[in-house]
């Protein structure tokens, strides 16, 4: 990345730890052998993937038995989502989750309405949170799955996983949570949470693209249907040859979250703060969500007046997002915002900023000259009316 | 990595906007149509064009386009905003086709702002 950029997207994605891509490179040049071979080098590649899986399931207090290998979030939350739906379709077809999910989530709902399910989707409250009477009062009695996102992508909004999951649990409901924003930062304990199906991906936290895990808890009445077919790796669930360098990279990159879990959160939490404080007296500027139940990785602002995409502009060098990144091509408002009953004017002024390890204290000093100048020249150059 | 969006010009003129501003006692015209919000105003010297400037609200291709019109056509005629047409600033900014509209609003601020000069000094 040029040196001139000041990168604040650490939510859409995170660079590769130096200690993670030197291991990926060792095994990709050293123990390259395919894992489902059953030689020396097989195994060795084998023993690798091994490593991996008890560093994941250790961060996450689980059985490494429950987890499955994906190439992403996208791809466990389609596993979870489209395969538990078939696999209780014959108890039910009723399903649950929120407009505010990452489109990995809805989209493989939509898709699944179109095979004749029947989903509800239920409305956050103006601070993204899911009231527990909402989502009690859309459950029925053919209800088979609910899916709601541990922490959301584009505003940080941390949701009440365990008491959701507790609903779910005394109602025979399977339970999924995408925390693709979550794991390695934030305490997660599956051998005690009320959830059977965990998404989770490794370049948030600073491991590689394109390798990803599902938890799938091992109770009676939980299991999903697989997506792909040709070969008998991870128990049918996940055919197809196992990359086991990214699959030990994302084991690494577990293993060092863990061991700097809070150093990491009492960082982004003083960065978080340090922008909030310089940009908050900005007349117009509000919150999406609020500093008590977000995560402090994430922090997206809406401004009075001030039109989105000639923001984003003004803000260069700075890297930021108008809303998630799957969607940043588009110059729509952010669906998630409207959903938390943004005006569109608002909605299409969401600026997210979202902090990382390297991120510094200039970086946010920076930002926060860039964003009040920016503001300032937009409005400074608009009609009386619009500014 | 994606292409860049924004033409070198249009990220020209969207960071440097001597255009920008406001024109005491001049000839205003003012338009608010297709997210965009556009503000003109124009001195002139019979029919000649003696100063241009604007104020909008819109996404960087619709302010690149209003200030790349000023830049343009302050010296000029009032006949020639008359006859403005947004299709050569399209093309020369490389505006994409989705913004067909916000710019088409920028050409009727423009014919609007011509005629109501004709019409002040007749």
């Amino acid at each position: 990345m040029s040196e001139d950029l000041v990168y604040l997207d650490y939510a859409a994605s995170t660079p590769v730890d130096e200690r993670v891509s030197g291991l990926m490179t060792e095994i990709m040049t050293r123990d390259f052998a395919n894992p489902s071979s059953t030689h020396a080098a097989g195994r060795t590649a084998t023993a690798r993937i091994e490593v991996a899986t008890e560093q994941l399931a250790s961060l996450l207090n689980t059985a490494p038995s429950k987890l499955v290998w994906t190439s992403g979030a996208t791809e466990s939350d389609n596993l979870a989502i489209m395969g538990a739906a078939r696999f209780r379709d014959n108890k039910g077809r009723h399903l649950i989750s929120m407009r505010t999910e990452h489109k990995a989530v809805t989209d493989a709902f939509d898709a699944l309405v179109r095979q004749g399910f029947d989903v509800t989707w239920v409305e956050p409250a103006a601070n993204g949170l899911l009231a527990l009477q909402t989502l009690e009062a859309a459950i029925r009695e053919d209800t088979q799955l609910v899916s709601i996102m541990h922490v959301n992508n584009e505003t940080g909004a941390i949701q009440d996983i365990a008491s959701i999951g507790q609903m779910c649990r005394e109602r025979d409901i399977l339970f999924h949570v995408d925390a693709a924003q979550s794991v390695g930062k934030l305490p997660i304990d599956l051998d005690r949470l009320p959830v059977d199906m965990m998404s989770m991906t490794a370049h948030k936290v600073y491991g590689p693209k394109g390798i990803g895990a599902l938890y799938i808890d091992e109770k009676p009445g939980c299991h999903v249907m697989p997506l792909l077919f040709g070969g008998g790796q991870q128990r049918r669930l996940r055919p197809g040859t196992m990359p086991a360098p990214l699959i030990a990279a994302f084991g690494l990159a577990a293993e060092i979250a863990a061991g700097r879990m809070a150093d990491d959160h009492a960082h982004l939490v003083r960065l978080r703060n340090r922008l909030w404080n310089g940009i908050r007296s900005i007349s117009g500027v509000s919150q999406n969500g609020d500093l008590d139940s977000t995560f402090p990785g994430i922090l997206n602002v809406s401004i009075e007046g001030i039109e989105g995409e000639s923001l984003l502009l003004a803000l260069e060098p700075i890297c930021v997002a108008t809303g998630s990144a799957c969607n940043s091509q588009s110059q729509e408002p952010s669906y998630v915002l409207r959903a938390l009953g943004r005006s569109d004017a608002l909605a299409q002024s969401a600026i997210r900023f979202s902090f990382g390890r390297p991120s510094s204290d200039q970086d946010i000093d920076f930002a926060i000259q860039k964003y009040t100048e920016a503001v300032a020249r937009l409005r400074r150059i608009a009609p009386g009316e619009a500014a | 990595m994606s292409s860049d969006p924004y033409s070198p010009l249009v990220r020209s003129l969207f960071s440097t906007t001597p255009h920008a501003g406001d024109l005491p006692g001049a000839t205003c015209v003012s338009a608010d149509a297709q997210g965009v919000k556009v503000q003109l105003a124009a001195s002139a010297a019979g029919d000649i064009i003696t100063a241009l400037r604007w104020k909008a609200w819109g996404c960087p291709h619709f302010l690149a386009a209003t200030e790349a019109f000023c830049a343009e056509y302050e010296g000029g005629t009032a006949a020639g905003l008359l006859e403005f047409s947004a299709g050569d600033l399209m093309n020369e900014l490389a505006v994409p086709v989705t913004k067909t509209g916000r710019i088409l609003v920028l050409e009727d601020a423009v014919r609007s702002l011509g005629q109501a000069i004709r019409d002040g000094s007749a």
